[in-house]
């Protein structure tokens, strides 16, 4: 009876915390992704940015070897798996790792996603797009390079003035460190939640013990030790935590008790009574009050 | 005595099935769970027209924010409900709330991020619900057997 009170007490609260709890968690750990992951698209921005405006002297000089080295250098930093510069036409014009990428890396699938949007029919070429992909672990950026009036008219160029792209800077940054941090975070949700939730269950479980089916058990042995006959001083001492009902319990047990007394008083009274007649009688009083006394020794047998 | 005993055998029978009501509408909560997992690609998409017709969707944020509230609230009620041994509400709101959110997520193209956190409030609020289904209308069932030992040993008497 009490397991299954004990479980029935239990399962609700167990079902509304631990789903509560993921619930929560889950949404909070979607949130920080998001965080996190438009901090890193920020921090990759800022990296194409810094390109753009590094080589915009150089290609107002047509400077071609230190826009080269300038990509080179961007190459080399950290997370950077590819940075290019492509043509108005979507060729490669300028490129850190020509050669050397491998099929599957990050740098090939950067430009698997970019190359739909340097075709000259694409809606959002003129665009800057961003993609993140966790499952493969980058960052891309692309950017289109636009046609100034300054570039048009300067002596070197060969860029109509009615173009308005000239080419796009190409940047994909992995993104490891992320996904590690992601998968950090997770692993640490994981162990909160189940933290929470033994805590939340064990402590439930034992506050219900300790303050409910304890006292109750307890009762319950009194219960069944005062319906075996015991008196009411011979029961244990009460913990006071069912309160009235135990109290009510005691009285009730004091009150049999007292009954009980007087009824074996009363039996005791009315044997003397028939001993004192009995030789005058002359009657057999062993035989004549056996049942009695048999009664007599537990009146409230019969009840 | 007859007509008293096949009374409550139907009663019985009812709660029965009353006490399953929870379980159907977790079966349909996860046959709804599947379509939005596989972002509703059995389902023919909109027209341009009706999408324009219907508007951009409600900021992702905004439905994280409702979901909370409504999740928070709806578990509340249902320990509430519990506490006070109510008879059990219809679980198909709390369905049609749940089949709102998948749409409202689908629409702000926020369904891949938020799925597994829809999924759990669900499963959640409409297993909490299952159970007071099962729980209340249990002791409903008890009651009810009762009384029909009580014929059955009443008739015995007669």
């Amino acid at each position: 009876m009490f397991n299954n009170l004990i479980a029935r007490a239990i399962v609700p609260v167990t079902i509304a915390v631990t789903g509560f709890v993921i619930f929560g968690c889950l949404l909070l750990y979607t949130l920080i992704k998001g965080d996190m992951t438009a901090e890193a698209l920020h921090h990759v921005d800022g990296i194409v940015e810094t390109v753009v405006r590094s080589t915009h002297y150089a290609m107002m000089q047509d400077d071609r070897d230190s826009l080269r080295n300038i990509l080179a250098n961007v190459g080399t930093l950290d997370g950077v798996e590819r940075i290019r510069i492509y043509d108005q036409d979507g060729k490669p014009a300028y490129t850190d790792l020509e050669g050397v990428t491998e099929p599957g890396s990050i740098a090939i699938k950067v430009d698997q996603w970019n190359s739909p949007f340097l075709m000259p029919d694409h809606p959002q070429r003129g665009e800057r797009q961003r993609y993140v992909d966790h499952s493969n672990g980058f960052i891309a950026v692309s950017l289109p390079i636009l046609n100034e009036p300054k570039c048009s008219t300067a002596a070197c160029h060969f860029h109509a003035e009615g173009e308005p792209i000239l080419g796009f800077l190409s940047t994909g940054v992995s993104s490891v460190r992320l996904e590690k941090t992601l998968a950090l975070l997770k692993t640490r949700m994981i162990v909160f939640c189940l933290m929470v939730l033994v805590l939340t269950v064990g402590g439930v479980a034992a506050l219900l013990r300790m303050n409910l089916f304890l006292p109750l058990i307890r009762f319950m042995y009194n219960l069944q030790r005062a319906a075996g006959g015991a008196r009411e001083s011979e029961l244990p001492p009460s913990d006071h935590k069912l309160g009235q009902m135990n109290r009510d319990f005691r009285s009730l047990v004091r009150q049999r008790d007292q009954a009980r007394d007087d009824a074996a008083a009363l039996t005791s009274n009315d044997r003397v009574a028939d001993e004192r007649d009995a030789p005058a009688s002359g009657g057999d009083s062993s035989a004549r009050y056996g049942s009695s006394e048999t009664a007599g020794s537990d009146p409230y047998q019969k009840v | 005595m007859a007509p008293l005993k096949r009374q409550v055998r139907t009663r019985i029978r009812r709660f029965e099935l009353l006490s399953s009501a929870g379980l159907w509408a977790l079966a349909l909560f996860s046959i709804l769970s599947m379509g939005a997992y596989r972002d509703f690609d059995m389902l023919p998409t909109f027209g341009a027209g009706v999408r324009k017709l219907l508007g951009s969707g409600p900021p992702v944020m905004l439905i994280n924010w409702a979901l909370i509230i409504y999740g928070f609230s709806a578990l509340v009620l249902i320990l509430i409900q519990m506490a006070s041994n109510k008879r059990p509400r219809c679980s198909l709101l709390h369905l049609f709330y749940l089949g709102a959110f998948f749409f409202f997520y689908h629409f702000s193209n926020g369904l891949d991020e938020n799925f597994w956190a829809l999924f759990t409030v669900g499963l959640t609020i409409l297993g909490l619900q299952s159970y007071h289904f099962w729980h209340y209308y249990q002791e409903q069932i008890d009651e009810q057997k009762e009384i029909l030992e009580e014929l059955i040993r009443l008739e015995k008497d007669l």
